[in-house]
């Protein structure tokens, strides 16, 4: 719990707050609902969607709940007839330009601009502004596309990229209603330092940064997937994931057509994955991929085996260079796959099963 | 290298490597140590930086428009000659001027263009500015210390007078003189000097700075282009006082990038300073803008001496008390630090009383249709009657003027007798701005005088918030169409959004570029409503 250091009110109620908050931590914690579409927790607050504005009494101009930190005395309304019309102007003008109708928008990952837009109520026959931002049509990286007609200039991508990945391929580029995301020199994503994560992915609240895979695959909207929260198996870190499967898929026997994050906040990795985790998943259903295990037998092919056959094998074929050429013949190496539990498991195992102390882990060079 | 440490020098480096082979913002990455991606961003930010093919911009500020702007665009297009459309440069009243590469021409004429058959290089006007040259004509000619704070007309004073004098004062002292003098900011918002500069000195942070803005860009505006050029001196003194004041050593002084030749007049000047012996404690760097209106506004023009995209910061925090690299900044207008020196040696009585209905002598614009544009040093609160009465009466019939610039609006003729301050505007919903007074006669057409402004704003939005950066464009596209359209019912539908936009730009946008940018839209269709149905 964080130590109070203030009281402000919000909407007539009177609220604690501690070191660092702002209104809209605040606001939050109270279960008053502020809108945002450049906010991520994980990021400093850039105030620049303008959906959190909210007035404090004593100061002309509505603030951005976000980056207004909250001062003790302060009395903060989060809606009023002035706050609600602004959100409805605010979120009709986004919608001049952005695609038109959301069902063609949300091909991909849910579009939070029309959600809200729905929500408030916003204006929907306002006449569209022409698109002038730049897309960079020729990127030929399989993962990630920008689709610039879906962008609305928020920043939580170049943010993203620069404040929790250190990675800065990507920034605003250009001035005023052109204003896009860029790369250097507008080059593809190969030939930047950009390492394909896809938290700009994530983070995108639009579906302007959207996965390519799903896109050419055909596979369904984001909201028509069944999502399944798992650990990724790539590495020891243990990263939540949710898998997004189409029940439909494969005659009913359901696929996974795409990786998305868990919410910020979530451990161990607070949402953020790596190119392994978000975009590496169609092993999962390639044909080539191992379901039970494999002996070689004699005749030099690989044949299908019981797992308690398989580990017989295998412990008497160890056992018989331990025999025939001492302990320390054998060594162990596990994989970084493993987590800390399975490596703790590997080393015992070679030490108290096999009496050797060769033993590695892959990641540990 | 610390990770930001060569940051500022980006737009600088930027601008060497414009012209050579392979990415500029690569070389400039590998130099700065700032990553390439984020170099982009600037660079793809200003105007000026880039690879720029087009070398000739014509400005289509309201009064260039007024005096050819378009026909030059036309000409350059017969002749073959590469040119685009250029927002104001502070040439007012040489118009039409254009840019040649960096190199601002004025007084451009169709003949001019024609001349060039094609080659950008060519181009010539027959007013070339030298340094000598590019400033316009002030009035009273012969202005009198006595009656004017900065005396465009004035000799030059390289004794340090006044900052001697406010040594003498001792800080407090100088305050207290600014204080009495109400010397207000003559950048456009008003704001009282005095309280500043206490702001900045009152900040428990010893590490200050001092910062001029001298990005003047708002359409009708250039009277900060002629205190460089005739008086720097002033500019000079008044920042060493202000600096001394505040406790600060550095100053950065920053020009818009087209003035390349108030640049080199300032440059001299500190040479000139610093071999009499002057404000040898004091370090004067002199930045050039790269092209980007939006850096006159305060906290823009702090990000853009940083080296980053000239995006306005919110306020609070003030940069009095978070300005530049997150020190107490002071930052003030050209004009508003050239009033300092008078007021300190003949008192803060008299500098207040030489205003009519507000404090001090001020610098009005004044180009257009009037016989004589120029810079009028007038009393605070001087009509339009008067400013055109000494410019030497109207051309043509008074139809409507913006008395502050793009940002201020229009006004009908029967406001020429409300006197031009802060507060008299702001009482009717305009504003007194940067004083960029602009005059039109009866042939403009309001809506054609409107498109102007809201294409300068939508090109001039820094893009950053949605208000300021949809609804920019969203107004401009409006009232195109509602221009080209023919069908009389169609007409007045096009225009049916505007007024909620406006709204929502004035309350939801960050800066007042977006708060003000419908005003031009606004003003017109309140007093002109015959033009707009």
């Amino acid at each position: 719990m964080i130590a109070k250091t203030g009281e402000v009110t919000v909407d007539g109620v009177k609220v604690e707050f501690g070191q660092g908050e702002t209104l809209l931590d605040v606001s939050n914690r109270l279960g008053r609902h502020v809108p945002t579409l450049c906010h991520d927790e994980r990021l400093a607050p850039a105030g620049a969607c303008r959906t959190c504005l909210v007035e404090v009494e004593g100061v002309r101009r509505m603030v951005p709940a976000c980056r207004t930190p909250a001062s003790d005395g302060q009395k903060v309304t989060t809606a009023n007839e002035r706050i609600d019309k602004h959100r409805r102007l605010l979120l009709g003008l986004y919608l001049t330009d952005h695609p038109a109708g959301r069902s063609d928008c949300e091909d991909g990952a849910p579009c939070e601009l029309h959600a809200m837009a729905a929500n408030y109520e916003a204006p929907t026959d306002w006449t569209p502004i022409p698109l002038t931002r730049a897309g960079r049509s020729e990127d030929v990286n399989p993962y990630i596309q920008f689709r610039e007609d879906r962008c609305i200039a928020c920043a939580r991508c170049t943010r993203y990229c620069d404040e929790v990945e250190g990675v800065n391929a990507i920034t605003l580029a250009g001035r005023g209603a052109a204003t896009t995301i860029s790369t250097v020199d507008s080059e593809g994503l190969f030939d930047t330092t950009c390492e394909l994560c896809g938290g700009c992915v994530a983070v995108c609240p639009t579906g302007a940064m959207a996965e390519k895979m799903p896109l050419t695959a055909g596979a369904p909207p984001e909201r028509e997937l069944q999502k399944v929260r798992t650990t990724c198996n790539y590495c020891g870190v243990g990263c939540q994931m949710d898998l997004n499967v189409d029940t439909q898929a494969s005659d009913g026997k359901g696929q996974v057509v795409k990786i998305t994050s868990p919410p910020p906040g979530t451990p161990p990795s607070d949402g953020n994955l790596c190119v392994k985790g978000r975009f590496a998943y169609d092993f999962v259903d390639h044909p080539d991929r191992l379901k039970v295990p494999l002996i070689r037998r004699e005749d030099g092919e690989l044949h299908e085996a019981s797992w308690e056959e398989a580990l017989e094998f295998a412990a008497k074929g160890l056992l018989r260079v331990q025999q025939d050429h001492g302990k320390d013949a054998l060594a162990f190496v596990s994989s970084s796959r493993c987590t800390a539990e399975e490596n703790y498991l590997v080393q015992k195992m070679a030490r108290v099963a096999f009496g050797t102390n060769n033993v590695h882990q892959c990641a540990a060079t | 290298m610390k990770k930001e440490e060569h940051r500022e020098r980006i737009p600088d480096e930027l601008q060497k490597f414009a012209e050579g082979d392979g990415s500029a913002s690569v070389a400039v990455s590998k130099l700065t140590g700032i990553p390439a991606a984020d170099v982009f961003g600037v660079e793809t930010f200003y105007d000026l930086l880039g690879k720029r093919d087009t070398k000739v911009h014509v400005c289509t500020g309201l009064s260039c428009q007024l005096q050819g702007a378009d026909e030059l665009l036309e000409k350059c297009r017969q002749v073959g000659l590469d040119a685009t459309p250029y927002s104001c440069l502070a040439a007012c009243d040489c118009a039409p001027a254009i840019l040649k590469d960096r190199r601002t021409l004025v007084e451009v004429s169709e003949k001019d263009i024609e001349r060039t058959k094609g080659d950008w290089q060519a181009l010539d006007s027959k007013e070339v500015p030298s340094s000598q040259l590019w400033s316009g004509q002030i009035y009273p000619t012969t202005s009198s210390p006595e009656t004017c704070a900065i005396d465009l007309a004035g000799a030059p004073d390289w004794m340090g007078t006044s900052s001697n004098l406010a040594l003498e004062l001792g800080p407090e002292g100088v305050i207290a003189a600014i204080d009495e003098s109400g010397l207000q900011g003559r950048g456009g918002a008003g704001f009282p000097a005095g309280f500043k500069w206490k702001s900045v000195r009152g900040q428990a942070e010893t590490k200050r700075y001092v910062v001029l803005n001298a990005d003047e860009a708002e359409p009708g505006t250039f009277k900060d282009r002629e205190v460089m050029m005739k008086r720097p001196d002033l500019v000079l003194e008044g920042l060493a006082i202000a600096a001394r004041v505040v406790e600060a050593t550095e100053i950065y002084m920053y020009l818009r990038g087209e003035f390349e030749i108030p640049q080199q007049v300032m440059t001299e000047a500190i040479e000139l300073a610093h071999s009499n012996g002057l404000y040898s404690d004091l370090h004067f760097h002199v930045h050039s803008g790269q092209g980007a209106y939006i850096c006159g506004e305060e906290t823009a023009l702090l990000e853009s001496l940083e080296g980053r995209r000239g995006m306005p910061r919110e306020k609070p925090p003030f940069p009095t008390e978070v300005g530049l690299w997150g020190k107490p900044t002071l930052i003030q207008n050209v004009e508003t630090i050239a009033c300092v020196p008078a007021i300190l040696q003949r008192g803060g009585e008299w500098f207040r009383a030489l205003g009519r209905t507000e404090a001090g002598s001020k610098l009005y614009c004044l180009s257009g249709h009037v016989a004589r544009p120029g810079v009028y040093e007038l009393p605070l609160g001087a009509t339009l009657e008067e400013l055109v009465e000494a410019a030497g009466g109207y051309i043509g019939k008074l139809k409507a003027f913006s008395p502050g610039g793009a940002s201020s609006g229009f006004l009908p003729a029967s406001e020429r007798n409300r006197p031009l301050d802060f507060k008299s505007l702001a009482e009717i919903g305009s504003m007194l701005g940067s004083a960029g007074v602009v005059v039109m006669n009866e042939s403009v057409d309001m809506a054609k005088a409107v498109q102007s402004q809201l294409l300068f704003f939508e090109r001039e939005s820094c893009g950053q918030c949605a208000p300021c950066r949809i609804g920019t464009a969203h107004q401009r596209h409006s009232l195109d169409s509602f221009m080209d359209e023919r069908d009389e019912a169609a007409k007045s539908r096009c225009l049916k959004q505007v007024d909620d936009v406006a709204w929502e730009m004035r309350e939801g946008s960050i800066c007042g570029l977006g708060q003000t940018a419908s005003l031009p839209l606004e003003s017109a269709r309140k007093y002109f409503p015959k033009e707009f149905q």
